[in-house]
């Protein structure tokens, strides 16, 4: 790292925690990885039975098993958005009042601001998304390990290391692919919008389309491109995704470089 | 320090800089005055890699400021004094500008000491004054210590003490050898803290001149005599070049000379006088003069 790019992460550092926004987004993403988990764990345990009648012996015997940091994953489609607010706000919040300027005055290389306010966000996130993930976990296992879910809920500790890391990867890929929206489009509005059509409206829409050639497009899309990286099996789509989950890794690669690409293509061309 | 030639942007259809051409010396304050909208800012942020020119070059120390490292510590600039994230400290906003050119921490504590706002620097930047922001602003262009200080419109906001403060600020910073470039549209504030001054119009350099010789080239400058002998004086003088205007009985103004001049010539001829005096025009009166027909949006006389 050069010296400029060590100083510019350590400028964005300082930015980062010294607004309350982060404190309320980080706040919001762990509160709703407990809720979110501990339903989607309850509704997968819960279909499990009834697929048994609710004979939790007979699906045990089946090797039926409810992982609990799967839902954790599964958590992953809506807690993201609260992690996007925030990688948003890191940058539309600069153009919001204009203290974008102030930044390029002290950085005045494009890819200097852009590649530390990346380094900064990436790795919070992914600390937020095993941390939280980790609590979550915690929380299913323990309130669903309970008698009436027939001991079907497990929590094998390599699963879970897998799942956490998973997710934490996921949450800093989404989010540096949200900085480099956020560095084009420069609003937050336009920014929600462009990453929620991304995340979640577009790959809905072709879902409940239908039309197949699409369909497969749209699970390349980070979303769902994370949940076959994180080996997902029950989520938004009803089952595990097509493709491995080395490929889920590459897809959301290629969408975090693309948003930077096109951050930075924005921010050396345009005017501050 | 500042070098800029042939600096050119333009916004669609319109020019916003013209063609500018100037050098910003140390160790003065240099006064940018223009109307609104005759590019003030614009050239500012060309200066600071901000903008990019459609033509030109402007340079700090002979680089583009986009090729200085830790820019702040050459160049320090207030150009917005409301551009900090309002719900962050005055003191982190600092902290982490300071953190982005290798600035000592402790450079925070002083500056914010320098400008009067150590007991404001924990409040969130959305809850101070504009006074006190312009003081924060100040304060994030002075962090790096930088030879080259640029300024727009800094006293906006302040009270009458602040100006005060402001004014003996930029004139001891000159004298340090720093380059000062302060714009304004308070002619009288200019006057008191400039020594040099740029004037544009409609993106175009229109004077690049010391305080001392915009004001002596204004018409409103002239000498005023009173002489029991005006007819006589007045044919002398004209027949010596000058612009002379009877005003009274045994009044003249005199333009186009310097008043030692008059006076000489008028004890040649053995004319008497009762009195002699320069008038000089305000900054006011000079740039009034020298912006008419450039005012980009004209009230029509």
């Amino acid at each position: 790292m050069t010296a400029t790019l060590r100083q510019a992460v350590g400028a964005e550092w300082a930015k980062l925690w010294s607004v309350r926004a982060t404190w309320w987004c980080l706040a919001c993403a762990f509160a709703l990885t407990v809720l979110i988990a501990v339903t989607l764990g309850g509704a997968s345990a819960t279909d499990a039975l009834r697929e048994y009648d609710g004979d939790a012996g007979a699906a045990r015997a089946a090797g039926v098993r409810v992982v609990a940091s799967e839902a954790v994953v599964s958590a992953t489609s809506f807690v993201q958005f609260a992690l996007v607010a925030l990688a948003m706000l890191a940058i539309t919040s600069e153009y919001a009042s204009g203290a974008i300027r102030v930044t390029l005055q002290a950085t005045p290389v494009r890819g200097v601001v852009l590649a530390a306010k990346a380094l900064v966000v990436g790795p919070v996130m992914l600390a937020a998304g095993v941390l939280s993930g980790a609590v979550a976990t915690g929380v299913v296992y323990a309130v669903l390990s309970a008698d009436v879910f027939g001991g079907l809920v497990v929590l094998p500790a390599g699963d879970a290391v897998a799942d956490l890391l998973g997710t934490g990867v996921f949450y800093a890929l989404v989010s540096v692919t949200t900085l480099g929206v956020g560095a084009a489009m420069r609003s937050a509005a336009g920014t929600l919008t462009v990453m929620f059509m991304l995340l979640l409206g577009l790959p809905l829409v072709i879902l409940m389309t239908g039309v197949p050639a699409l369909l497969d497009a749209s699970l390349r899309m980070p979303t769902f491109a994370g949940l076959a990286f994180m080996g997902s099996t029950d989520n938004l789509t009803g089952g595990p995704m097509p493709y491995p989950a080395g490929e889920g890794l590459l897809w959301l690669l290629i969408w975090a470089a693309a948003g930077l690409a096109a951050g930075l293509a924005v921010l050396r061309r345009r005017d501050a | 320090m500042i070098s800029l030639k042939g600096l050119t942007k333009r916004y669609g259809d319109r020019l916003a800089v013209d063609d500018l051409t100037l050098e910003l010396r140390p160790g003065a304050v240099t006064g940018f005055l223009g109307p609104n909208g005759a590019g003030k800012s614009t050239t500012m942020r060309l200066v600071l890699g901000l903008d990019r020119p459609t033509a030109g070059t402007a340079l700090v120390g002979g680089v583009p400021y986009r090729k200085i490292r830790n820019p702040l510590r050459t160049v320090g600039a207030l150009l917005d004094a409301r551009a900090v994230h309002p719900g962050r400290s005055g003191r982190a906003h600092l902290v982490a500008l300071a953190r982005s050119n290798g600035i000592p921490r402790r450079r925070v504590e002083e500056v914010l000491e320098t400008v009067g706002m150590a007991g404001a620097a924990r409040k969130r930047a959305g809850t101070l004054s504009l006074g006190m922001s312009q003081r924060l602003g100040i304060a994030a262009a002075l962090l790096g210590d930088p030879e080259v200080l640029m300024f727009d419109e800094p006293v906006n906001g302040l009270d009458p003490d602040g100006v005060r403060w402001v004014r003996g600020f930029m004139r001891s910073l000159a004298a340090e050898g720093r380059t000062v470039f302060v714009s304004s549209h308070l002619m009288s504030e200019m006057q008191l803290t400039a020594d040099h001054l740029v004037v544009i119009g409609k993106g175009r350099l229109i004077t690049d001149a010391p305080l001392a010789d915009v004001l002596a080239g204004s018409s409103l400058t002239a000498v005023l005599v009173r002489t029991p002998h005006a007819g006589d004086l007045a044919a002398l003088l004209r027949r010596a070049g000058m612009a002379v205007e009877r005003c009274g009985e045994n009044e003249l103004e005199v333009t186009g000379a310097a008043i030692e001049r008059v006076g000489d010539l008028a004890h040649e001829a053995g004319i008497r006088l009762h009195e002699l005096r320069a008038k000089e025009a305000s900054l006011e009166q000079a740039y009034q003069e020298l912006t008419s027909g450039s005012v980009e949006y004209g009230v029509g006389a």
